[in-house]
């Protein structure tokens, strides 16, 4: 039998598998002082992956595999340079952190990349068992990640919560697919969308709401969000930057493929259920978040509240025309959520580094005596409130033109509660803005100039760069989000 | 037919004693030990079946792999010999009525989904579908269809492996 | 399904039930008579070696010890400790001989014959996936030494279960891995089909069909792993009188005592009897040719006698074993389990993975063996090199 291989459709996940296996192997032959020498092969083979996809971004059209269970087209090309992008902006972040700190480099490096081949293949899965192996494989390297300062009884609790839910989350998850397999005797996407069209059971729904409760979970939607502020806080930050961007996107892909080619057909498997989820995670992550003196633990309200934003048009999708500008919205929006939220977390372990804290006062008087960090923080807070000229303003009016399309009483419900949130959000992240610029450092701070790791600033740059270029000029991301939604 | 209803019912009711004796128990060892029921209730079911190979499997690695860790485990750490330790929370009330809940709902859908079809196993149709549970057909569909997640769960154990060494590693 | 026996394919009436039965009540007998002379066999052997006499009162040449030993187990005191978890210390004796016994079922012992016009093995069940069985039952019989171990109350047996789990667990990798390469020459999962694959054709059939000599390397690590399996010396770390007192079964009085005593010889009765199905052409040899070739001698004698002399050879390896091999210490069971056994077979299986391709699609021997036994050696050395060395110290990590 021919499985009916196509080389150049899975070379993106051929080189990251054979870049854990490089680094895992040269791991054993730097001495101690070679080893931030993995960090290096690991980015050249994150930078190798990314030719695949463009020279198949460039051959253009849907390559299908294993009874179309494995598929390459521009939606799973998008995510996929996405995810590759975002592994190499996390690699910028720990490569300081993790060779100043002592930790074991090459391990951390190949757990990162299985996580990542995980998001690679979850990009192009098509089938339930594809994308519930994908998904543990993006979960069970960062339990471990969640952990690496074992010595820090914090980081050890940020581990043990995130793994204690994560298997659940599995676990519930994949009994709801048992259901739908059940239901619909297929795991490919396509023959599930055609069993639901005409299937009426109310097991139906309660498979569906199962299963999306599980990918709940992973987005750290509310009600199943109370992982998050504590794993966040106490695993390392890179590791933190990598979870709240790279991880719970690789969730929101593993949703949007769930309910669109899946679920779609049928709406009430999933639509009551994610219209709960968003309002839920807008109204609480905001709320909870102004109370918070953590950056990190505002950040990680800050990113549940941004999850219910992204989750607003899947709780629309299936109303009047929605659907394309819906898709369209999730993927620009988890695009730009993912430049900002790293931007904003390469600044915190930047300033880190310095104050050795992560309470927001630690920021006071910031824009004195470290101006460029100051300016670029505050860049990306405006961004992440949805301030313009910053990307974040063109992810929300995406996320609004999709609730507005859908014009349903329900959609526009939805739609006021995040227009509320928004205002709500702008405060507290105005509040850290406050601290840099318009708060005195606190007495006997270091107050010299902060210098920053090269690796860091660069992945500042990027970042900065990607906002600003996106807030101005908005067509970079909406012609991504076109070319997804199959326009 | 009528044989296999029966050997499944027993089968089932031993599988849920076994479940409520995990969560019921006080003492860790005896819960892995029904643990250890429920899982073979489950290979056997398999067995009902005619999923052979995958009942098997099952025995291997969750009887004679993951529940001997599970032991092995508790004989490293605390190893509660003789006396019990208290398992139980205050919540176990709440978490009852949850359960029976859940189960009630979950049950009744079930009833109402599959109560009423019927799977012939006899004719083409019917050897068709006892192929599917063969050692060779598994063989086939984990090589063809899902050689993807396949390769890609090797990758995730080998890096479940380095993890594990992360953790456990004294430094 | 459960079976391909010739028996079970024609309908099933009262004849074939009562066939089977006989069959099941025969392999019973069968496995604690051999356990009963074994053990007096192993007694004899062992005196001989160190220059004694051995058991010579109970029955001529004292064979009959065994008998003895037994029937006092029955009448003594069985206690159990005040520290025990008595159900399960109750429980424990049964969970280690059952694995040993259903094993057994699966052996072939001789050819196909025919019982009162029925065909049949001689071989009590033949499951298609047997060799997943035979795995199987080497996992569960773990649970018996642990439970014992754990449920005794008591320091020196949880040492032993703790031993006995991490010990077991290390060896069935290897263990396991060792079959594959069987498996692959073979290409079918049942022992019924791979003692068919051995089968006698021609005078150097020993050394050309069966598979000890295809996969010489597996067959070595199988026999290490399957002694480490059974807790056998040098591997009996699991029972080490010196530092454990009894080990697992410390605590055990009585009948209980003896039972562990029948699983232990009886696993290493049916290791060996794997080893001669898997390795070792099961039932064939050559028939006496001077007998007609359909008849009663060599339809029925010459498979069980060609059997049961390969499985004697192998038991008396296992006491040579006993009697001259000293024990290993932990550190090193655990060395030569993981670095040595396990990335050793898995070489085998990947080596003999491309011989059998080669062999398949008719590619040239000498070109693909070598290079796959190249290939195998060139990654061997890298994983040596991975190895830390013997100086390097681990705190480099603070």
């Amino acid at each position: 039998m021919n499985p009916g291989w196509d080389f150049h459709a899975i070379a993106p996940v051929i080189i990251i598998t054979a870049t854990i296996v490089a680094v895992l192997i040269a791991d054993f032959f730097f001495e101690y002082r070679g080893r931030f020498r993995t960090q290096q092969i690991a980015s050249l083979g994150v930078l190798a992956a990314m030719i695949p996809i463009i020279t198949l971004a460039v051959d253009g059209g849907t390559r299908e595999m294993f009874n179309g269970g494995f598929v390459v087209d521009p939606y799973s090309l998008v995510f996929q340079g996405f995810f590759l992008a975002a592994a190499y902006i996390s690699m910028l972040l720990s490569v300081d952190y993790i060779g100043d700190g002592d930790y074991y480099q090459g391990e951390f490096y190949v757990l990162l990349l299985t996580s990542v081949l995980g998001m690679l293949v979850m990009s192009s899965a098509r089938d339930l068992i594809s994308i519930f192996v994908a998904l543990e494989t993006i979960s069970i390297p960062t339990f471990v990640l969640a952990g690496w300062r074992k010595h820090d009884p914090k980081s050890n609790e940020a581990a043990i919560k995130y793994y204690l839910i994560g298997v659940m989350s599995s676990a519930v998850m994949l009994y709801g697919m048992s259901l739908v397999f059940g239901l619909t005797g297929s795991t490919l996407l396509s023959e599930i969308a055609d069993k639901v069209r005409t299937l009426d059971s109310p097991l139906l729904i309660v498979a569906g709401f199962l299963t999306i409760a599980g990918f709940a979970f992973k987005v750290s939607a509310v009600p199943f969000h109370f992982w998050a502020p504590d794993t966040y806080e106490g695993a390392p930050t890179p590791v933190t930057a990598f979870l709240s961007v790279a991880s719970k996107v690789g969730g929101f892909v593993a949703l949007l493929s769930v309910v669109w080619f899946g679920f779609s057909p049928n709406s009430a498997m999933f639509q009551p259920v994610l219209w709960g989820l968003a309002a839920a995670s807008l109204i609480l992550g905001n709320l909870v978040a102004l109370r918070q003196t953590n950056i990190v633990r505002m950040l990680a309200y800050s990113s549940i509240a941004q999850g219910g934003f992204i989750l607003v048009p899947f709780a629309v999708a299936s109303d009047g025309g929605a659907w394309t500008s819906s898709i369209q919205s999730v993927v620009i929006y988890t695009l730009i959520y993912g430049a900002m939220n790293l931007g904003a977390f390469a600044i915190v372990i930047a300033l880190a580094r310095r104050t050795r804290s992560a309470e927001i006062t630690s920021f006071a008087g910031l824009g004195q005596y470290a101006p460029g960090m100051a300016i670029v923080m505050s860049m990306f807070l405006f961004s992440l409130a949805g301030v313009p000229p910053f990307a974040g303003w063109f992810a929300k009016f995406t996320m609004f033109r999709a609730a507005l399309d859908a014009n349903t009483p329900a959609a526009t419900v939805l739609a006021a509660l995040a227009a509320v949130s928004s205002v709500i959000a702008f405060f507290y992240y105005a509040r850290v803005a406050r601290e840099m610029w318009f708060h005195q450092p606190p007495e006997g701070a270091d107050v010299h100039p902060i210098r920053t790791p090269v690796a860091l600033n660069a992945a500042v740059v990027i970042c900065a760069a990607i906002v600003i270029a996106v807030g101005v000029y908005p067509q970079l991301f909406a012609r991504l989000g076109d070319l997804a939604a199959g326009g | 037919m009528i044989v296999q209803n029966i050997f499944f019912w027993v089968l089932a009711l031993a599988m849920v004693l076994g479940a409520i004796g995990v969560v019921r128990s006080q003492n860790v060892v005896h819960a892995a030990l029904y643990l250890v029921v429920v899982m073979a209730g489950a290979a056997a079911q398999y067995i009902l079946l005619a999923a052979e190979f995958v009942a098997w499997v099952q025995v291997i690695i969750y009887i004679g792999a993951v529940i001997i860790l599970f032991l092995f485990g508790i004989m490293l750490t605390r190893a509660p010999m003789g006396g019990d330790t208290k398992l139980d929370n205050d919540q176990r009330w709440p978490a009852a009525v949850v359960s029976v809940f859940l189960a009630g709902v979950l049950g009744a859908l079930l009833i109402d989904a599959f109560g009423k079809k019927e799977i012939v196993i006899s004719g083409a149709k019917g050897e068709q579908l006892l192929q599917v549970g063969k050692a060779g057909h598994l063989a086939d569909s984990i090589f063809t269809a899902y050689v993807v997640p396949f390769e890609v769960v090797s990758i995730l154990l080998l890096a479940a492996l380095v993890g594990a060494v992360v953790i456990a590693r004294r430094d | 399904m459960i079976a391909s026996d010739p028996l079970l394919s024609h309908g099933i009436d009262l004849e074939v039930v009562l066939i089977v039965i006989a069959k099941t009540i025969v392999v019973f007998a069968l496995l604690l008579v051999l356990v009963m002379f074994y053990i007096w066999f192993m007694r004899k052997v062992i005196a001989d070696m160190q220059n004694r006499i051995g058991p010579n009162n109970a029955g001529p040449w004292g064979i009959l010890q065994t008998l003895a030993d037994g029937i006092k187990f029955f009448f003594k005191e069985q206690s159990i400790p005040d520290t025990a978890d008595r159900w399960v210390f109750r429980l424990a004796p049964y969970l280690s001989v059952l694995p040993a016994f259903l094993a057994f079922s699966i052996i072939p012992i001789g050819g196909k014959v025919s019982i009162a016009g029925h065909q049949t093995y001689l071989q009590l069940a033949d499951p298609p996936i047997g060799v997943l069985f035979l795995l199987m039952m080497s996992g569960v019989g773990l649970y018996g030494v642990m439970l014992a171990g754990w449920a005794s109350g008591s320091k020196y047996p949880l040492l032993g279960a703790v031993r006995a789990s991490a010990q077991l667990l290390s060896y069935e990798a290897a263990f396991g891995l060792s079959v594959v390469a069987v498996l692959l020459h073979s290409g079918t999962l049942s022992t019924r089909g791979i003692a068919n694959a051995q089968a006698w054709t021609s005078w150097h059939s020993f050394v050309t069909d069966w598979y000890w000599s295809v996969a010489i390397v597996s067959f070595v690590i199988f026999v290490i792993a399957a002694v480490a399996e059974t807790n056998h010396p040098p591997f009996d770390l699991v029972e080490a009188e010196q530092e454990l007192v009894g080990g697992f079964h410390t605590e055990y009085t009585g009948i209980r005592f003896a039972i562990f005593f029948l699983a232990e010889f009886m696993n290493v009765i049916t290791m060996s009897a794997i080893a001669v199905t898997l390795f070792l052409g099961g039932p064939s040899g050559p028939a006496l040719g001077f007998l007609p070739q359909g008849g009663f001698v060599n339809l029925w004698i010459m498979p069980v006698f060609w059997f049961f002399l390969k499985l004697m050879v192998l038991l008396f390896g296992t006491v040579w074993l006993r009697a001259s091999v000293p024990r290993l210490r932990y550190d090193q069971l655990m060395d030569l389990g993981w670095k040595w056994l396990i990335e050793l077979s898995f070489l085998a299986v990947m080596v003999t993975a491309v011989v059998v391709v080669a062999r398949d699609q008719g590619w040239d021997r000498w070109i693909a063996v070598p290079a796959a036994f190249g290939g195998a050696l060139a990654i061997l050395g890298l994983l040596r090199l991975c190895m830390p060395h013997r100086d390097e110290t681990v705190s480099e990590v603070v």
